[in-house]
């Protein structure tokens, strides 16, 4: 009886959900995260619902097995836009947005009120590696130091500091491609000595970034620069609120998130940007990652012109230059300059999308554009998230989560926001029959 | 017996709920005045938070260190529990009126170091034990600052014992006499309950650091000690700076309650409002800039004890 009323009682709370992305699945954080009712958690150990939005490739299911077995009972999984894994127990697969939070509330109800029972372990319980119980002292064999226990090394393998000299243990390890810290689908291993990173490998690249669809549109005919402009605003905005989240500011990461949603030209970003001022976050939170001249072109965008270089595609477009667009740099090319950055292109496109509603302004050129990724003419902007591994090295654990946070690195897909992504098929036939 | 043994035991453990019930309400309210979402009301959703708790399973990582794994939230909410033993509520209702109970405090504020690390360490876990490392650094530089500024509350007094530094304040409280001593104390409260821009050890970009892979009851007993550790901060707090239970036309147990949630609301604003420091600034400003001023505020009791 007592169990009953407290599992009747759990269900008046918000329902922890760890968010799983797949491709074009990260539309539902932003959607999400202002529902009263949901608690988007970052570590699925604080989970009761696992989420899969977006279609998960093939390649990413062994990393996806191992993030569904680590909620902890009772726990139910749900499925957005994503086709569920048949021998999942009662598993129910969403299409609508809209839909989402309520079918959310409901899997965690039926969940404590036992009308739905809990998933099952997909894995054995057991290490991922076996035991090598070699040496005296089962270490794994190789003297004290050496051995692998459970198919890793042990952390005793001394390494000089790359920062100072001190010989210190190191740890290396793999992370991704469902850390919320990171693009969705990137993975890299990384050796760490107490926080600080000594080396870095991006072992799988984030998934293709869809974008709104007016910049397909604009390679192809003009289209209103109003359009276009609170697109590339919102598309920033986006991003900021992700940092602000792995900030600690949550209040202010959901204002920006408020602010994306209901984004017109009239919109203004004084009160975001005082707000970010006033509590500090470019003088207290992780810098670094500071971006040399050549690593700034091969990443181009923001983040080239956060680092002084003032290439532009806008600059080029005669509606643009009307409305006298000129490109808007800063010199630092560290994460903090990259953020402001960000704040003051989306100041200058919410200025271009007033002057141009009023005129009624469209752009002019065709076959290239500047996205908020980058310029688009003969390629699209190409993933360049390998620039992680020379970048992130020297840097602590903050500083380096807050580089990769700052950088728009995923390449672009080749469909809008919105459409089904190539390959689909494949995948979702890959998630199905024996391999699980 | 019962004055002496159960009485203080009773006091603790009621400190212990209420206390943590109104941290967590309290944040709700905070949060939510700042624009955060809350779902089923203020007051019932802790209630419902914990429930969720305990309905889930303690989860098992890869080899952990099982005891300590378990044990850390436990001596956590202990030192917690250690902490609200000596905070006078009266001139006469204080659970263990220690005539060290500054030193005492002192102690929980360096075992709170120990524990955490242990908390982070044991689980076996990468974004934990980085926590943990975290929390090492900021521990060892918080501890000196403390140290200073609770000499400089003790210097007055003439006493290590919390209800002789509330007399000490009769006549002008500490805040004004020694006007670094609170500011700084209320960082090293950041500090030692990791809160808000020094949450180092349970960060969001280690997704929950220390407490990534705890579940269920484990989880509960975490958050619980972590509620229960402001309150006793806020305690120690009002009683060093504010002049504890002293105040005109007013209970003292009322005037005490009031300067705790003073307090614990300063806190909990901050947490809200100012993003987390990154670990190398925040020990740098620590040793560079904090740990003089507290020598400086060391110095001012000294020679004010002395005039």
């Amino acid at each position: 009886m007592a169990v009953n009323w407290l599992h009747k009682f759990a269900v008046r709370g918000r329902v922890p959900v760890f968010p799983v992305l797949g491709k074009q699945g990260d539309g539902v954080l932003q959607h999400l995260a202002l529902s009263p009712r949901i608690e988007l958690v970052d570590s699925p150990r604080h989970a009761s619902v696992l989420l899969v939005a977006g279609e998960v490739p093939a390649d990413r299911f062994e990393p996806l097995r191992r993030v569904h077995d680590q909620l902890p009972y009772p726990f139910t999984t749900l499925w957005f836009r994503s086709e569920p894994w048949p021998h999942l127990e009662r598993v129910a697969r969403i299409d609508d947005l809209d839909d989402l939070p309520g079918a959310l509330v409901t899997a965690h109800r039926e969940l404590m009120e036992g009308r739905r029972g809990s998933a099952h372990r997909l894995l054995p319980d057991e290490p991922p590696n076996p035991w090598e119980g070699e040496g005296d002292f089962g270490q794994g064999g190789e003297g004290m130091m050496g051995g692998v226990p459970y198919g890793r090394p042990m952390a005793m393998n001394m390494e000089n500091d790359i920062r100072d000299g001190l010989t210190l243990d190191s740890l290396t390890f793999r992370l991704g491609p469902f850390f919320f810290a990171f693009p969705p689908g990137m993975a890299a291993e990384i050796t760490l000595q107490g926080d600080l990173v000594q080396t870095w490998q991006t072992q799988l690249t984030p998934y293709p970034q869809p974008l709104d669809e007016v910049f397909f549109d604009a390679r192809q005919r003009p289209v209103p620069i109003a359009e276009v402009e609170l697109a590339r605003a919102r598309h920033h905005l986006h991003r900021l609120f992700h940092a602000l989240h792995l900030a600690g500011l949550e209040n202010v990461s959901l204002r920006t998130l408020r602010l994306a949603h209901g984004l017109s030209a009239s919109s203004t970003l004084d009160g975001l940007r005082r707000a970010l001022s006033r509590r500090g976050f470019f003088r207290l939170t992780a810098g670094g990652g500071v971006l040399g001249p050549e690593q700034a072109r091969m990443i181009g965008g923001p983040a080239a012109r956060a680092a002084g270089l003032d290439d532009d595609l806008r600059a080029e477009d005669a509606g643009y230059r009307r409305l006298g667009f000129s490109p808007v740099c800063q010199t630092a090319g560290d994460t903090h300059a990259r953020w402001r950055q960000l704040l003051d292109e989306i100041d200058q496109s919410l200025h271009l999308a007033r002057l141009a509603e009023r005129d009624r302004v469209h752009t002019e050129r065709t076959g290239s554009v500047e996205t908020p990724r980058g310029p688009w003419s003969a390629r699209r902007p190409a993933d360049a998230s390998a620039l992680f591994d020379e970048l992130l090295p020297g840097l602590e654990w903050g500083d380096a989560l807050a580089t990769v946070a700052s950088l728009d690195v995923a390449g672009l897909a080749d469909q809008p926001v919105g459409t089904r992504p190539s390959g689909e098929s494949r995948a979702v036939r890959g998630g199905t029959g024996n391999d699980v | 017996m019962f004055s002496e043994l159960f009485l203080p035991v009773l006091m603790v453990i009621f400190m212990l709920v209420v206390g943590g019930y109104a941290v967590a309400v309290l944040d709700r309210l905070v949060a939510s005045a700042l624009g955060t979402p809350q779902a089923g009301g203020i007051w019932l959703a802790p209630m419902a938070r914990g429930a969720w708790l305990l309905t889930q399973h303690a989860n098992a990582t890869e080899a952990p260190d099982w005891r300590a794994w378990r044990l850390a939230p436990a001596l956590y909410l202990a030192l917690a529990a250690g902490g609200l033993a000596v905070v006078p509520w009266s001139a006469s209702l204080v659970a263990t009126d220690l005539v060290t109970s500054v030193v005492l405090w002192g102690s929980v504020e360096a075992l709170a170091t120990v524990v955490i690390f242990l908390h982070g360490w044991s689980a076996n876990s990468l974004l934990a034990l980085i926590g943990g490392y975290r929390y090492v650094a900021l521990g060892l530089s918080y501890i000196l600052i403390s140290m200073f500024v609770l000499i400089g509350v003790a210097l007055p007094a003439e006493s290590l014992q919390f209800t002789q530094v509330v007399a000490s304040q009769e006549g002008l409280w500490n805040v004004i006499r020694q006007p670094l001593g609170l500011p700084l104390f209320l960082i090293v409260g950041l500090g030692m309950t990791f809160w808000g821009p020094l949450n180092l050890a349970d960060s969001t970009d280690l997704a929950g650091g220390t407490a990534a892979e705890i579940s269920g009851p484990p989880r509960l007993v975490w958050d619980m000690a972590r509620a229960a550790m402001l309150v006793a901060f806020s305690g120690v707090a009002a009683t060093a700076f504010l002049g504890g239970w002293l105040g005109p036309w007013l209970p003292g147990l009322l005037w005490m309650s009031l300067k705790m949630l003073a307090v614990l609301s300063v806190l909990l604003l901050l947490g809200r409002l100012l993003p987390r420091l990154a670990p190398e600034r925040c020990v740098t400003l620590m040793w560079v800039v904090l740990l003089p001023l507290s020598f400086i505020d060391l110095v001012w009791a000294g020679i004010g004890a002395l005039l």
